[in-house]
């Protein structure tokens, strides 16, 4: 197994980025144990690849390992959750007229547990623009590069997930948003 | 561009910032007119306040920040079996990681003493780098060994020797609690030019042990134990300087006892 701290510059880079690498894991797999097994193995895979790091940006550097891995964990454990979005991509603004202005009162006055509800049944792909954008504040170009999509692409996301978390915020919009599925995980939780 | 229609898309980038300079202030310049405009606008920054003050950020947990700075140590069992779960070709490994694991455990047993000596300095790297990371260097931030020797004494069932900082140049910071070898034991945290070096102590019922130096992922490590009681020192000081602090430590500690 390789070492970490036998790469002293590695510790020193990445991390500090821990944190930001178990928030997209933890929003990604939605569970505290999938995303600690997720960033473990990322770093892992980020020791692997270490040579082939060349002085960028290590935050996204190591947020684009992390997504990967994700990815390659959900497929393996709920491939459910990786419907592909490339209808939705190209998705029309939404038929029917919108108030704005009940939405914003709406979202400001949402609290805490109904917001995270929302964004954690967001369909994958727009969660991890959305929490790339909103909890990293990353730009569009480096979500671009982490998620492995034109600009334009994370563009569209972004615009579809705040429609889709505008509807879900207000008042008595439930199920807008499909079910997060409860399928157990393998390996047995503590 | 009066009158042109402007796409949610395009909105999402305005409210980001990301539009090129001159569209962006061609929709800004809208908004003044376009109240249609600003509502929606107003929408979406009301979601992003929102979401930037009240969306939970997962902040990792200390185990996990552990596990990855010590990927070499056994990690939690459930960890590891969930952690093969998914990695089909993985057994092999795994039950050449658990025989090892197994070996290490027997030389544990007393049958190899250096076997705990291994652990101990992971364990004491460990509470190292993990005092580094956080805030919490020194429970009690003093330079004045009469102020932490009896903070620590009340805290711990036993009385550390506090020693100043036994070489010029060095700085005595202050004193914590940490847990290591199951126990609380004191550190006592100096501070040598841009590095910290933690002197971990406790008492012992073994003999007194000569000085040694051990080194791993770039920390040095030096311990001893004289007159009951344990030390560890860990920094990330070259090795040269670390010894010399050592040196100078158990020196001034021998010479305190003896008054």
């Amino acid at each position: 197994m390789p070492d970490p701290l036998n790469h002293p510059r590695f510790e020193a880079l990445l991390m500090p980025h821990l944190d930001a690498a178990y928030n997209l894991a933890r929003w990604l797999t939605r569970n505290d144990h999938d995303a600690q097994d997720v960033v473990q193995e990322a770093c892992l895979r980020a020791m692997r690849y270490f040579a082939s790091f060349r002085g960028e940006q290590a935050r996204p550097w190591l947020l684009q390992i992390v997504r990967h891995t994700a990815y390659g964990w959900l497929q393996q454990n709920r491939p459910g959750d990786l419907v592909s979005l490339d209808a939705d991509d190209a998705a029309a603004e939404p038929a029917a007229p919108i108030e704005h202005e009940p939405m914003a009162v709406a979202a400001r006055n949402a609290d805490r547990a109904l917001i995270n509800r929302a964004i954690a049944a967001l369909p994958v792909a727009f969660r991890e623009v959305l929490v790339l954008r909103e909890l990293e504040d990353l730009s569009y170009k480096e979500i671009a590069r982490i998620v492995d999509v034109p600009i334009g692409t994370v563009m569209s996301r972004l615009s579809r997930a705040r429609a889709l978390l505008q509807q879900a915020l207000l008042p008595g919009a439930r199920p807008v948003l499909r079910e997060v599925p409860l399928r157990a995980t393998q390996g047995g939780a503590p | 561009m009066n009158g042109e229609r402007i796409t949610a898309r395009q909105l999402t980038a305005f409210v980001d910032g990301e539009l090129e300079l001159e569209r962006q202030l061609a929709i800004e310049a809208r908004l003044a007119s376009d109240a249609a405009l600003r509502a929606e606008v107003d929408a979406l920054r009301g979601l992003r306040d929102a979401l930037r003050d009240r969306a939970e950020y997962h902040v990792a947990p200390e185990a996990l920040r552990a596990r990855i700075l010590f990927a070499g140590a056994p990690a939690p069992p459930s960890g590891w079996r969930r952690w093969f779960a998914w990695r089909p070709w993985l057994p092999a490994f795994a039950v050449a990681g658990l025989a090892a694991w197994g070996l290490s455990l027997a030389l544990d047993a007393r049958v190899w003493p250096f076997g705990r000596d291994e652990a101990l300095m992971q364990e004491v790297i460990a509470s190292h780098v993990r005092s580094n990371f956080g805030q919490r260097l020194v429970d009690v931030a003093s330079s004045d060994q009469h102020t932490v020797k009896p903070w620590l004494s009340s805290r711990l069932d036993y009385s550390p020797p506090v020693t100043d900082a036994p070489v010029p140049g060095a700085v005595f910071v202050g004193g914590r609690v940490d847990y290591l070898d199951a126990r609380p034991v004191a550190a006592l945290v100096y501070r040598q030019r841009q590095h910290v070096i933690d002197a971990y102590v406790w008492p012992t019922t073994g003999p007194d042990a000569p000085a040694q130096a051990l080194a791993q992922r770039g920390f040095n490590v030096v311990h001893w134990a004289r007159g009951g009681m344990r030390f560890w020192l860990v920094s990330d000081i070259n090795r040269d300087e670390l010894a010399a602090f050592a040196h100078a430590l158990a020196q001034a500690d021998a010479a305190a006892r003896a008054r």
